[in-house]
């Protein structure tokens, strides 16, 4: 069992100023998660899930409250915070492998061993081919496993991932996921993952948190292992999967 | 057999085509020196005066012995070690400003109001007082060939950097980047396809203030050999002296297009 990647939420508010008024978007929201946990958050549109992930990548700072992780508290982006962003943000100018070992080079390591680390996560995300093409030479379903190596290279303690697969057909959706889970069971780093597909939540993680917009907080939290009794597969077309699908839906119209 | 056939009829469209094209353009080309020769020929004047112009004819003698001389080439020497001494400089100054405008706020504060109020103002209008500061002409020429290459390169520079996708940045700095590392890495290389056109832009302007400063105040270069061929009725040269600037701006602007290929490789 690693203990890298423990988020702590507390009391957490986060909001934006405009003028004189503060518009508040999650408030006093307490979570925690534990290292090498499994997390989606879902929500419905607006409900700020997004902002809350930004924030505990260090993109927003908190009106009040905290975000902690491994004892250190979230102050502004860090290396040991990847994101995974839901438009595509590989470096245009920069081939696949220069973009994945990026997160390396800036650590302070040479070039050759960032080669190595880079050659590594492309090999774990199943590009090897494709090491010296540019983003824009590739397609959609595989910028995006470019994205989750270049995140993952910099072995993180946390892997934050916004709507990733959100644009993407659902046969390179369902292949991505898979890839992801392997990666996870892998790496046993914690992932936090945004979402608006319950079915896809339902799938991939440990936990789903479903956010509310009248609270602006958490609404409830699923605990999926404790209900999940068979087989992933078999688990997904059981009637436990299709009862908690309802529900998670219910919840998201409220 | 037939595939090498299909290559072979291939090529043969292609070079009918480019056949077709140089013909097209030389038939007209060859017309345009027609009218030439047949306007200053009969020294037409009818609100235009041709009476004085050169016919093609004498512009190819003149031509041909200004080419012999030294001190063509020394004009040619000078304008172009004016044109790359003040663009190398536009350019430096100008990305190094435009990234200054874009990235930071203080220098946006302090410089944007300089840079909107002298803006406006064409570089041949600083030619009096440029004589005045600069010590000797030559400094003055070339400051405003400076003047007239820094202000595209700088507004387009700024353009590009104020275009940077915010997502990009962020992807940067959760990646370990700080501000320099997001400089360097995002910043810089997302406003590059700006700077060039600032750069191209700024190449054109810095030529059209070179040959007013070189006709205002000069002594050597091929702008004021082309005022110093009106004003000793060399009306012959005049036209070589045109069709020489016309060729040096060519090949200046050819460097950058094969500057911006060698950096936009990404691009395609």
């Amino acid at each position: 069992m690693n203990d890298i990647g423990n988020i702590e939420i507390q009391q957490l508010s986060l909001g934006f100023k405009s003028g004189f008024d503060t518009k508040i978007i999650i408030n006093d929201l307490s979570l925690n998660l534990k290292a090498g946990s499994f997390t989606s958050l879902i929500g419905p549109s607006g409900c700020g899930k997004s902002t809350l992930l930004n924030a505990i990548g260090g993109h927003y700072k908190p009106i009040y409250g905290s975000i902690i992780i491994d004892g250190h508290e979230v102050k502004s982006p860090s290396a040991d915070l990847g994101i995974v962003f839901q438009q595509h943000t590989l470096f245009p100018w920069k081939t696949v492998k220069e973009n994945v070992r990026f997160g390396p080079m800036r650590r302070g390591l040479g070039r050759v061993e960032a080669d190595r680390l880079a050659d590594e996560y492309i090999q774990l995300v199943g590009l090897s081919g494709f090491k010296n093409y540019y983003p824009k030479m590739l397609s959609g379903g595989m910028q995006h496993r470019v994205e989750i190596a270049r995140a993952l290279a910099n072995k993180p303690a946390v892997l934050l991932m916004d709507e990733p697969f959100g644009a993407l057909d659902a046969q390179m959706r369902a292949s991505l996921q898979d890839s992801l889970l392997s990666i996870w069971k892998n790496t046993q780093v914690t992932i936090v993952f945004v979402t608006h597909d319950v079915n896809e939540a339902i799938h991939i993680s440990e936990h789903i948190v479903i956010l509310s917009r009248k609270s602006k907080s958490i609404s409830e939290i699923i605990d999926i292992n404790a209900i999940e009794d068979s087989s992933t597969e078999s688990f997904m077309r059981s009637k436990k999967a299709d009862d908690l699908r309802l529900h998670c839906i219910e919840m998201l119209s409220d | 057999m037939i595939f090498m056939k299909r290559i072979y009829f291939d090529m043969k469209i292609v070079m009918v085509r480019n056949i077709f094209k140089i013909l097209g353009s030389s038939i007209s080309i060859f017309l345009g020196i027609f009218i030439w020769q047949f306007l200053t020929q009969n020294d037409v004047n009818f609100f235009l005066d041709f009476s004085n112009i050169p016919t093609p004819f004498h512009v190819l003698t003149s031509f041909q012995s200004v080419v012999a001389t030294k001190k063509y080439w020394e004009d040619i020497y000078w304008s172009m070690y004016r044109i790359i001494l003040s663009f190398s400089l536009a350019s430096v100054v100008g990305i190094t400003i435009g990234l200054l405008l874009g990235y930071s706020k203080i220098a946006r504060l302090i410089i944007a109001p300089y840079v909107e109020l002298i803006r406006p103002i064409p570089a041949i209008a600083w030619v009096p007082i440029s004589i005045l500061i600069w010590p000797t002409t030559e400094e003055s020429i070339i400051f405003i060939t400076f003047l007239g290459a820094v202000f595209p390169i700088i507004l387009n520079c700024w353009d590009g950097v104020k275009r940077v996708p915010v997502e990009l940045v962020k992807a940067a700095q959760s990646l370990g980047a700080g501000n320099l590392g997001v400089l360097i890495h995002v910043v810089i290389p997302y406003a590059i396809p700006n700077i060039v056109v600032g750069m191209s832009v700024g190449m054109g302007a810095a030529w059209f203030a070179l040959l007013a400063g070189e006709m205002i105040s000069g002594r050597y270069g091929i702008g004021y050999f082309t005022w110093e061929s009106y004003q000793l009725i060399q009306y012959g040269n005049i036209i070589v002296g045109m069709l020489t600037i016309g060729i040096l701006s060519s090949i200046t602007s050819g460097l950058i297009y094969m500057i911006k290929n060698k950096f936009l490789s990404w691009a395609e």
